[in-house]
């Protein structure tokens, strides 16, 4: 079985372990449990017909000011960067932040997710979507389980690239 | 004749004396009489079912009021953990003293039983012959035999599990191998000390090792106390499979032929 090293990046608080937690255990909880830094899940998915094994690090913060030991982000094979889209200030900058992933992890894609619809209304989500100039790959809710698991699947593929 | 009709009257009119006196006792005595026939009939008839309910209260006790009584102890225990504590703290501390007695009679039966075979006359000729090793260390190590529990073969960059020997029953080696990556560079980014590894990590008797190779880096979990001779030993069986491994790659890209070889590595730095 292939194994993989991939990322999850993003400001604190945007959904990052809620998104891990549904796709490994299915489960969501509203508590906020803030992540020491890193913290690495195993899940085994198909793609086509490859069977892989993702491991997950779940890496808090990016910026230079947050201390992320730039070792984390060595030897990965994907990352998804996941901003709240209820919470402008995580997604400010992006293409600045999705640059910083980028150096520090050698790769040249970085599947960017919009997490916590569930938050939003249609026409709040449309203007949001709409102020943001950089492509996005999925908007998820990983509350009513809602596009996680593609989320997943496409950084299970991107790491297989 | 006449004196017996005048005691007719005389008697006649005692009674109705009598009678004038005592009406009202009479009277009291038969209502009392009454009451206590009442309550006789009235105890005859509520004791069945006084009866049949202590009965039920009896076998379903802890139906009706076991929940209450479990609620009223945990709040009479939370609001007098000091006084809980008080009460169970002589009867614990009796209970650990007789665990550690029992435990540091255990340790003295087994450094005595390896004291005197040590001091045999069988083992001084071989030690005699063999040298090196102090008594000290011979003895601490047949007590605290150093014992290699865990090996694992970790990509140095990625964290990944490439192989990997166990002895326990870890659930996830690929979790545990990247969280060991994630602490390895996590304390070598805080401590700023760069191009120097971490390489040990301590936790009373059982102790990582990690040992930083270009590409990969070993990781070792081992009990017991460890002697400057197993070190050395372990030191060079770990160089010797990191030789091995990293002349010839296949052992990278196959997981089961690489646990075959650190099988082998661990089996023969056992029986050294």
């Amino acid at each position: 079985m292939i194994a993989k090293k991939v990322l999850l990046v993003g400001n604190f608080g945007v959904g990052k372990t809620s998104l891990i937690r549904r796709f490994v255990l299915n489960e969501f909880s509203e508590d906020y449990i803030s992540t020491i830094g890193v913290r690495v899940s195993s899940k085994i998915l198909k793609v086509d017909s490859t069977e892989i094994k993702l491991l997950i690090w779940d890496v808090a913060g990016t910026s230079d000011d947050e201390k992320v030991p730039k070792a984390y982000f060595m030897g990965s094979s994907a990352a998804m960067y996941v901003f709240d889209l209820s919470r402008q200030e995580t997604y400010t900058n992006l293409e600045e932040r999705l640059a910083l992933v980028k150096e520090l992890s050698g790769l040249k894609e970085i599947t960017l997710v919009g997490n916590k619809k569930d938050l939003l209304t249609g026409d709040e989500l449309e203007a949001v979507l709409g102020s943001i100039s950089i492509h996005i790959d999925l908007v998820t809710s990983a509350k009513e389980d809602d596009n996680v698991e593609d989320a997943f699947l496409a950084l299970a593929k991107q790491s297989l690239k | 004749m006449k004196k017996a009709a005048e005691d007719h009257i005389k008697d006649k009119r005692f009674e109705l004396l009598i009678d004038l006196l005592l009406a009202d006792d009479r009277q009291d005595i038969s209502l009392l009489k009454e009451e206590l026939l009442e309550a006789k009939n009235f105890k005859s008839k509520v004791d069945p079912f006084v009866d049949a309910k202590i009965e039920d209260l009896r076998q379903n006790f802890p139906v009706y009021f076991g929940d209450t009584i479990t609620e009223t102890i945990k709040v009479q225990i939370k609001e007098s953990q000091d006084e809980v504590v008080e009460a169970l703290y002589p009867i614990m501390g009796k209970l650990v003293k007789k665990f550690i007695a029992s435990e540091i009679a255990k340790l003295f039966e087994s450094i005595n039983n390896t004291i005197n075979e040590k001091f045999s006359v069988k083992s001084i000729i071989k030690r005699f012959f063999k040298g090196k090793k102090t008594n000290a260390e011979d003895v601490l190590q047949e007590v605290f035999e150093p014992v290699v529990e865990e090996l694992f073969v970790i990509g140095k960059e990625s964290g990944l599990l490439i192989g990997s020997y166990s002895r326990g029953n870890i659930a996830d080696k690929d979790m545990v191998s990247g969280m060991l990556t994630a602490i390895k560079a996590f304390a070598e980014d805080a401590f700023s000390k760069e191009g120097q590894d971490l390489e040990d990590i301590k936790f009373e008797t059982f102790q990582l090792s990690m040992m930083n190779f270009k590409s990969i880096y070993l990781a070792t979990a081992t009990s017991g106390v460890l002697n400057a001779e197993f070190k050395d030993r372990l030191t060079d069986s770990l160089n010797n499979l990191a030789d091995t491994i990293l002349r010839n790659r296949d052992y990278l890209a196959d997981e089961s032929k690489l646990n075959n070889l650190l099988e082998e590595v661990l089996k023969d730095l056992e029986q050294k």
